[in-house]
């Protein structure tokens, strides 16, 4: 499951920022892949529509990497499921 | 028009009172909206207010901006001849929104095969201003603005340039905007700058705007005009200064405010030191609070510390395209009566925000000069400079 977000995530990122996906792992850097807070916003927009949740704003706040977000987001669908 | 009242009167009161006028949303539906506070207008009833043929013209951003220049024009003591000569600009954020929703509620929910005649010139962002025109007798220059947040601000500062200029002696100016319906609240949490909390401005624990509705409307007057009919002034319009970020859609650039302060400041022939209040752009976001801050400190200098700085927003929200002619006259009365509006709902200073907020309580003080920030999404920025009237 978590493996299904990490892939849709790195997606999304693609298609908002144009960047190579091989480039994208769960290590990388928000701020170095030059994801903006309305990138942010609207990458959670795709994911929300994707997976049919509803993401807080909590849950957004101090997430750094891609993997904070995957985390945050897996914790989500387990709870919304 | 605000969430602190009807009246420029229940205006002032609340604000002296440190009263904010937040609290839970009526007359929409909100079981699946996220955020169910907004600062809505109080006991209002269009019925009580519009009688019952013209209703089916009047928006209810419309309805807002005819009773807020109705008590402006009541106030000013105006002749109808003055009005006919007079201008009137009006900012709005998002103009018609209610009948938008309503038309596309029956076209695309309810499948219906037609919407009423009357939608576009109800629901046009002019609507409001034409309606003024209209029923006051307005025949000057007349249309709207529209700059996001600072719609208002900006209004007021064409309408000076028109006085100025010598287009015309009077101008209606301000700005109005009702946007409480479930589609824009849906877009409005979906930007993710909404608090479910309150509007706290510069708190530690602020967490996002809190959406407000209204109007305000204030006659400007040159000066000779003023003089000649004998008009009680409530404070002298100094200066506006305008500027653009031309940097993010969203996010405020502090260069930007900084600019358009100084432009301010410049063009009503002031020095940061004369400033003795400014009543601050203030939205409670993470964001501007801090922004703001520093491009006051960039403008004043070691003055900032003297400043007292609030954000009135924390009482009748972000009224959006009226919140510049609320916060202008919130500005003209704390001149007007030597009393600082507080900033509401403070808690302790969030970092980055270390100047004198007025937290929770008006003060008492003399103040000759004061600016009034409104600093719009899409970096566009107006500020107004005022100097309380010659006694």
């Amino acid at each position: 499951m978590a493996q299904d977000i990490e892939n849709e995530l790195i997606k999304a990122i693609v298609r908002q920022k144009k960047l190579d996906a091989a480039t994208i792992n769960r290590g990388s850097l928000l701020t170095e892949l030059g994801i903006t807070s309305l990138d942010a916003i609207s990458i959670v927009y795709d994911i929300e529509e994707q997976f049919g949740i509803e993401v807080p704003n909590e849950a957004l706040q101090g997430l750094q990497t891609v993997g904070d977000i995957v985390d945050s987001l897996t914790r989500l669908i387990e709870d919304q499921a | 028009m605000s969430a602190l009242g009807l009246s420029t009167r229940q205006f002032r009161d609340a604000l002296r009172q440190g009263k904010p006028g937040i609290g839970p949303l009526t007359g929409l539906p909100t079981e699946h909206l996220k955020v169910r506070i907004g600062a809505q207008v109080p006991a209002y009833r269009p019925q009580d207010c519009f009688a019952a043929a013209d209703l089916p013209l009047l928006d209810r951003f419309s309805q807002f901006a005819l009773l807020a220049a109705r008590e402006a024009v009541a106030d000013s003591g105006l002749e109808p001849t003055a009005l006919r000569a007079a201008a009137a600009v009006i900012g709005t954020g998002c103009g018609g929104k209610g009948t938008d929703e309503e038309t596309y509620q029956r076209l695309y929910r309810e499948a219906r095969p037609r919407v009423h005649p009357l939608t576009i010139p109800k629901g046009m962002p002019s609507a409001a201003v034409s309606q003024l025109s209209m029923q006051l007798g307005i025949t000057g220059p007349v249309f709207s603005v529209a700059s996001a947040c600072a719609s208002a601000a900006h209004a007021v500062g064409l309408a000076l340039i028109l006085i100025r200029s010598g287009v015309v002696d009077v101008a209606l100016a301000g700005g109005t905007d009702a946007p409480f319906t479930f589609g824009l609240m849906k877009a409005w949490e979906a930007l993710r700058v909404l608090s479910t909390d309150t509007c706290r401005p510069f708190s530690k624990d602020r967490s996002g705007l809190v959406l407000g509705e209204g109007a305000a409307v204030v006659v400007l007057e040159s000066r000779e005009s003023a003089r000649r009919r004998g008009a009680v002034l409530h404070a002298e319009l100094a200066g506006c200064g305008m500027s653009a970020d031309a940097a993010h859609i969203t996010d405020p650039s502090v260069a930007g405010a900084a600019r358009a302060m100084r432009a301010a400041l410049a063009d009503a022939a002031l020095l940061p030191a004369d400033v003795d209040y400014v009543n601050a752009h203030g939205t409670g976001t993470l964001a501007n609070d801090v922004s703001e801050t520093r491009a006051l400190h960039q403008v004043f200098g070691d003055h900032a510390a003297r400043l007292a700085v609030s954000s009135t927003k924390s009482m009748h929200g972000h009224s959006l395209g009226a919140a510049g002619a609320h916060e202008l006259i919130a500005t003209v009365l704390a001149l007007e009566e030597g009393m600082m509006p507080p900033t509401a709902n403070f808690t302790e200073a969030g970092e980055g925000c270390d100047l004198d907020y007025v937290p929770n309580e008006a003060r008492q003080g003399r103040l000759r000069v004061a600016l009034s920030n409104s600093f719009a999404f899409g970096g566009l920025n107006a500020v107004l400079a005022l100097r309380a009237a010659d006694r």
